[in-house]
């Protein structure tokens, strides 16, 4: 068994070395051609995109082209230092994050300049956290020594959360520090694949099990607390893509899954007032005016812009309550055409599938996790978000990644990239070089 | 290792569940997004709830019944067309729920899967429909009730187009009545009484009793009626007639519409062969016109005794008739038993239906009959050059005047058209409701 390995490695080491030779005469222009030719077709997009926000913007307008000259500038430096300086060779989901960044950025400043340059800040936030997560993630050492901590702070945080939290929308998730506000359970959505692709490395022990289960318990009591439900079943679902990562235990991954439908059902019996929240689901047109309100408009409005949009600036769902957050994606079908709205969703995806093949051949489990856990937790809460306004699911309020407003969420949305991209061993050229000496 | 990268393979479930859901979301937007985007929450197309940007609605003639000027909804310059056509064309709040402002929303905005609405939006400009009926033809026959609440429709029969449908009370659309709710003259103004009301038929049944005696007593041809006045049933109590007719054959029962002779006909028939006949002439359907579904007529006879079945079969009892399907019956009468559902939306998408309603040798005997009434009881000069025929009735409902009914057609072929009159409380058929519709039939004739 032994040697048949050791014989396999090696043979597919000759291999590496022929590809790495073979890229070097032949396909290195090509690959650097690809790349720009992305980048390019990227900002020609935002460009034309941006265009009739910047014309509409009245007084705003020299503001406006700043942020949106900026935000080109910072995606170039980006693209230029990463490929020129840090050696990377595969930039495809730094691609997809800046190109749906901007199309946030530019939907939510046509919608209301005065958020452009907190989006935009938001946006600069979120690209530092995926530069400093790639470099902890480097090492699992690092990752290891920091779990605990991680875990603490997570915890504490949505404890400072749950007495200090103020209520907004129906959900107690928002803590407002002067004139900023933040929401917690985005960060510690961030920690929780940490922690939980961390603790798996450590030992397949009952013990550390136990510990995640629960600080896992923790957190999505916590979040009921909060009620906020979406981002509940959003950590659920991450805890169990992690637990049957770890385990393989799919029956009491199962039990776990029952025991959590049972609790649900106790808790709408108990309190009729939760499942009243959802009383419009699959029926919005009948409560068009009450719990129907935002999906009846998502609806109408994004079926109104038709393949290719009534054009930025000319929508309507935009005045209705929520729009650069919740309902942004029938903002983005209505004005920028169903074509748009249909390949935004797709990119997570096509990011998915990319996060599958890293994590398939990925240097160690924690990165095998980490990076599927993130792409299941973009998944599921793009699902709930772009179903939920479109009344496929029931409406849980949760944003949808890099596009929606919020400076919170978008650092979760890089963090969760970052947590993809590191376990492709081609982020860290060193460790890859030592790997093949 | 190994084992854990192969149970990555968790995550392609989920990313085949999503794709799974957007191919759902996009079909839903393939097959609802017509009525999501015209819906009345879209704020492109309503101010509030009121419709502010469509194509025209234009008549058979190409006159301007509603369009958009600027971003608001004006209807025809003329008053009486606007109260004429109102139930047709509909209101912009959409109160009247079977005027083409509802029921053609979805082609009025110009709406495709491609582009959306976006050709409205941009050119302010929607898709222009065309109606059957001829504005003011509607406004003759508005004209004709006098004021009086009711409804009239013409159609041809050989095509199922309605030239004129006008219901009764109604209102201007650019200067509506504030106080309309609580005044008995507006009472249920909102509904087209031709397509959605049901009435009391009265004389107007005797052609449904006709077809059921044709085809269910043998000797009818032969068989002697002899009226006093009235007809005593079994279990005790009369149907009373217009007339003390004497003896009389039935061809005679018809053209004098003797209850006597009527009621003797239904009771000798039976409670089973009245509705099974009432039934196959489309009593208790609804007829889908032009994305209407119209009401349905009634006739029933469960746990009638005789005397109930008696008045039934004159039209009386329970029975309720929509004016709409008594067109269709004067129209298959006139045309071997057989006639397309009408229509009023030129474009409209519809499936071409033929109802068979009468069997072909029955409706030509019936045809002859209704014939013959014309020219003994009202004459040709009514009804110049068009062969017609018809019935009356005289529907008596409790505590009000009678309504007044005529339905009748012209049996000339290059003028095939069938006509319905009721005005509601109105009095007798021959004296109210013939000459309003020898008045329409002969607008319509000069109109062609």
């Amino acid at each position: 068994m032994a040697t048949n390995g050791n014989g396999q490695r090696r043979q597919s080491q000759t291999d590496l070395m022929q590809q790495a030779a073979s890229k070097s005469q032949s396909s290195k222009p090509k690959r650097h051609f690809r790349w720009m030719t992305m980048l390019l077709f990227a900002t020609m997009f935002q460009l034309i995109s941006m265009m009739p926000v910047m014309v509409n913007a009245e007084e705003s307008e020299l503001e406006i082209a700043t942020v949106f000259g900026g935000f080109i500038l910072v995606e170039w430096l980006y693209f230029i230092c990463a490929r020129a300086f840090a050696k990377q060779r595969a930039t495809e989901l730094e691609i997809i994050a800046f190109t749906l960044s901007g199309v946030g950025l530019v939907t939510v400043a046509s919608v209301n300049p005065d958020y452009a340059l907190k989006q935009f800040v938001a946006i600069l936030i979120g690209l530092a956290a995926f530069i400093i997560l790639l470099a902890i993630m480097r090492n699992v050492e690092v990752i290891s020594a920091l779990r605990i901590p991680v875990a603490v702070a997570a915890v504490g945080l949505l404890g400072v959360n749950l007495v200090m939290a103020e209520t907004v929308n129906g959900a107690l998730n928002w803590i407002t520090l002067g004139s900023f506000s933040i929401q917690p359970s985005e960060l510690v959505k961030v920690a929780f694949i940490f922690v939980g692709a961390a603790t798996l490395e450590k030992l397949q022990s009952t013990q550390s099990l136990t510990r995640y289960l629960i600080f896992s318990l923790g957190c999505v009591g916590a979040l009921f607390l909060m009620r906020d439900f979406g981002t509940a079943l959003i950590f659920f679902s991450t805890f169990l893509v992690i637990a049957f990562m770890r385990s393989g235990d799919i029956k009491t991954i199962g039990l776990i899954s029952v025991a959590a439908v049972l609790g649900a059902g106790l808790i709408i019996y108990f309190k009729p007032y939760v499942a009243s929240r959802f009383e419009a689901y699959r029926h919005v047109w009948e409560y068009a005016s009450e719990g129907g309100y935002q999906q009846t408009r998502v609806l109408s409005y994004s079926a109104s812009g038709g393949f290719f949009g009534l054009g930025i600036g000319n929508g309507r769902l935009r005045n209705v309550f929520a729009s650069t957050t919740d309902l942004i994606f029938g903002v983005v079908c209505e004005e920028w055409g169903l074509v748009v709205g249909f390949c935004v969703i797709l990119c997570f995806a096509f990011v998915a599938v990319y996060a599958l093949r890293l994590a398939r051949h990925a240097r160690s489990t924690v990165y095998s996790i980490a990076a599927v856990a993130s792409a299941a937790l973009l998944l599921v809460q793009l699902s709930l978000n772009v179903f939920g306004v479109t009344d496929l699911l029931p409406l849980t309020g949760v944003t949808l990644p890099f596009v929606s407003r919020g400076g919170t969420s978008m650092i979760c949305s890089w963090a969760l990239f970052a947590f993809i991209k590191s376990s492709d061993i081609k982020t860290y050229p060193i460790l890859e070089k030592q790997m093949d000496e | 290792m190994n084992t854990v990268t192969k149970r990555a393979y968790v995550l392609l479930a989920i990313i085949l569940a999503f794709i799974a859901g957007v191919s759902v979301l996009g079909a839903e937007f393939a097959l609802k997004g017509e009525t999501w985007a015209t819906s009345r929450v879209n704020g492109h197309l309503y101010s509030g709830n009121e419709v502010k940007i469509a194509g025209k609605i234009l008549d058979r003639n190409g006159v301007v019944l509603a369009e958009t000027e600027g971003s608001k909804r004006v209807f025809n310059s003329d008053k009486t067309v606007r109260m004429a056509t109102l139930h047709t064309v509909g209101d912009t709040y959409g109160y009247i729920s079977s005027g083409a402002h509802t029921v053609c929303r979805d082609m009025l905005t110009g709406y495709s899967f491609v582009d959306g609405i976006y050709t409205l939006i941009n050119t302010g400009e929607g898709k222009d429909i065309s109606l059957t009926i001829d504005a003011n033809l509607c406004a003759e026959a508005y004209n004709a009730l006098g004021g009086k609440k009711g409804a009239i429709g013409v159609y041809n029969y050989k095509t199922g187009e309605i030239v004129c449908m006008v219901s009764a009370p109604t209102y201007d659309p650019e200067n509506k009545p504030a106080d309309m709710d609580s005044k008995d003259e507006y009472e249920a103004v909102y509904m087209n009484r031709f397509l959605n009301g049901l009435f009391t038929p009265g004389s107007t049944f005797k052609t449904v009793t006709t077809v059921a005696a044709i085809e269910n007593l043998s000797d009818i041809q032969n068989r002697e009626f002899n009226c006093t006045g009235e007809l005593g049933t079994a279990q005790g109590g009369k149907i009373i007639c217009n007339k003390t007719h004497g003896k009389i054959d039935f061809g005679t029962a018809f053209t004098k519409s003797c209850n006597s002779a009527y009621a003797e006909m239904g009771i000798a028939m039976g409670a089973d062969t009245l509705e099974s006949t009432a039934s196959s002439i489309g009593f208790g359907r609804s007829f889908n016109v032009s994305g209407v579904n119209t009401a349905k007529s009634r006739f029933s006879l469960d746990g009638a005794v005789e005397i109930d079945i008696g008045w039934a079969s004159i039209g009386q009892y329970t029975t309720l008739i929509n004016p709409l399907h008594l067109m269709m019956v004067a129209g298959s009468v006139a045309s071997d038993g057989s006639t397309p559902v009408p229509y009023f939306v030129v474009d409209k998408k519809r499936e071409e239906v033929t109802e068979q309603l009468i069997k072909k040798s029955t409706a030509s005997q019936v045809r002859t009959m209704m014939r013959n009434n014309v020219i003994n009881n009202y004459g040709d000069a009514l009804f110049p050059d068009m062969s017609f025929g018809g019935k009356t009735g005289t529907a008596q409902v409790a505590g009000e005047a009678s309504h007044a009914w005529f339905m009748g057609f012209s049996g000339d072929e290059n003028f095939p058209y069938a006509i319905v009159v009721l005005v509601e409380n109105g009095g007798g058929g021959s004296d109210v409701a013939v000459p309003i519709a020898s008045k329409v039939m002969k607008e319509l004739k000069n109109s062609l």
